[in-house]
């Protein structure tokens, strides 16, 4: 099994690779390539701290009052803790908030829009969109471009991040940046991972078990390869309310209520779970698969439980290349 | 996943109270209704005016008074300069500012806001980290609570990325 593992990674990085600016320093450890990158959208340290800045601006919301750092909380593996997330004015969240870790690598993005493949196109959706509205800046990308532009700090960051281009601060640059700034979101370093590169004993024994039970079950039908999805819709828990999932995108009926597997990268630490958060917990999410019910021996439970928690990157919820950023241009932040 | 499953050990999610109050979704309501707002927070219900101070200099004129409402009136942003940075920003367009808290008597104190502002509680410039927070009664105007362990002392209550120049607050003990 373990060889399986690692022949899936090797193919995984044998896929991806080959598309990241070479220069580009990743920090991945050996052996694991680095996340595709946008011909139109080199990476660079300058276009990721400013996209990291970006990303923990509320200047992104209406009224100041969000950013995206507000539903995707670093300690939480860029989740939130909440089942949906209300938008700037109250209006209630359709679906819970994903984590980020290795987002770079997945697609397609979101729960349940096949055509979410990029995440400088996915950058509207949360600040621009209005179905429903969650940062409510549709409509005023001239203010956005007014409030960024009025911070010498900001200007110089542009310019940093996008040499020669003369056209100043843009919408379409911010979501450049914030783009390079998630897809910086490695997490490659869980008693799993740590496994998978040979240390024999960072998975605990009962770990090792659930990883048997995980594979011996079926689980990776769909919580596949090295970020755990297949990256495909499947109709996997009970209809609930009006949300449809991706037939609402595709008008196939095959895809009634069917929605992206998700990663189970840091699980245990990005809770809700299931697409509309109700799930509070992993194992009411996992008994809310269709045909759960009667399943496992208590010793596998317990294995399985231990296995889950080895996929939590504890240096990756730390990491302060991710965290609010505390000087900008030299300077400590003021607000 | 295919095989069914009983999954008899339910793994919790983590909680991190200091870095937790963000208010969850709730349904939209047609009127705020007030009246499920529970009886020791009366004070929510008589609120006064109180404008918010800029810096800690000028803390000392606009001190909370515990158990009694206030409509805070606070400032644009680039006008408060935070004794300690708060951990969740608000934007250069919302509004902050700063309240003294003056702890007689150690305990539990929750702070009720009508928006779901950031806050912070801050003795000699180190954040005390909260121990609970959630939303106010559905469809009222109390639209977040959150719990700091408090001793006796005084305090100073941040406030940042409100969308409005104007807040309702509540700040009482409990228990």
């Amino acid at each position: 099994m373990k060889r399986a593992l690692a022949a899936a990674a090797l193919l995984a990085a044998a896929l991806l690779s080959g598309a990241a600016a070479p220069t580009f320093d990743w920090k991945l450890p050996p052996g694991v390539a680095p996340p595709p990158v946008p011909a139109d959208n080199p990476m660079s340290e300058a276009k990721v701290e400013l996209g990291r800045r970006l990303f923990y601006d509320a200047d992104l919301s209406v009224d100041g009052t969000l950013s995206c750092a507000s539903c995707h909380e670093q300690h939480r593996g860029f989740a939130e803790g909440n089942a949906t997330r209300p938008g700037v004015h109250g209006t209630p969240g359709r679906r819970n908030v994903m984590g980020l870790a290795n987002v770079g690598y997945l697609t397609p993005l979101t729960w349940a829009d096949p055509g979410q493949a990029t995440l400088e196109a996915q950058f509207s959706t949360p600040v621009l969109g209005d179905t429903p509205i969650e940062m409510g800046m549709k409509g005023q990308d001239a203010e956005l471009v007014r409030r960024l532009s009025a911070d010498a700090c900001y200007r110089r960051m542009f310019a940093a991040a996008f040499p020669g281009d003369r056209e100043g601060v843009t919408v379409a640059k911010a979501a450049k940046a914030v783009a390079a700034f998630q897809r910086t979101l490695l997490s490659w370093d869980a008693p799993y991972d740590r496994y998978r590169r040979g240390e024999g004993a960072a998975l605990s024994p009962p770990a090792l078990a659930g990883l048997a039970v995980f594979e011996a079950k079926g689980c990776p039908s769909c919580h596949a390869g090295p970020n755990f999805t297949d990256g495909r819709f499947h109709a996997v828990a009970a209809p609930a309310g009006q949300d449809r999932g991706a037939v609402e995108k595709t008008a196939n009926p095959a895809d009634a209520n069917s929605f992206r597997t998700a990663s189970l990268r840091n699980a245990a630490l990005t809770g809700p779970y299931l697409h509309d958060g109700r799930a509070l917990t992993l194992g009411e999410a996992i008994v809310g698969h269709w045909g759960a019910g009667d399943g496992f021996a208590s010793g596998e439970l317990a294995a399985l439980d231990a296995f889950l928690a080895s996929l939590t990157d504890t240096s990756f919820v730390r990491n302060r290349r991710f965290a609010l950023p505390k000087r900008f241009c030299g300077a400590p932040r003021r607000r | 996943m295919r095989a069914p499953i009983l999954f008899a050990v339910l793994l919790t999610t983590v909680a991190a109270p200091g870095l937790a109050q963000e208010p969850p979704s709730r349904p939209a309501c047609a009127v705020t209704d007030d009246s499920s707002i529970p009886p020791e927070l009366s004070g929510w219900k008589t609120r006064s005016p109180l404008a918010a101070a800029g810096t800690a200099g000028d803390v000392a004129k606009a001190a909370l008074p515990i158990g009694q409402g206030v409509d805070a009136t606070l400032k644009a942003l680039a006008d408060v300069a935070f004794p300690v940075l708060p951990a969740k920003p608000g934007g250069s367009v919302s509004y902050g500012g700063l309240y003294l808290l003056k702890i007689a008597q150690a305990g539990d104190y929750q702070v009720s806001l009508g928006t779901g502002a950031w806050i912070e509680v801050v003795r000699d410039k180190t954040l005390v980290e909260s121990k609970a927070h959630g939303p106010g009664p559905a469809c009222s105007s109390l639209k977040k609570t959150v719990v700091f362990p408090l001793k006796a002392g005084t305090y100073v209550l941040e406030i940042t990325g409100n969308g409005e120049p104007t807040l309702a607050l509540l700040v009482h003990r409990k228990g």
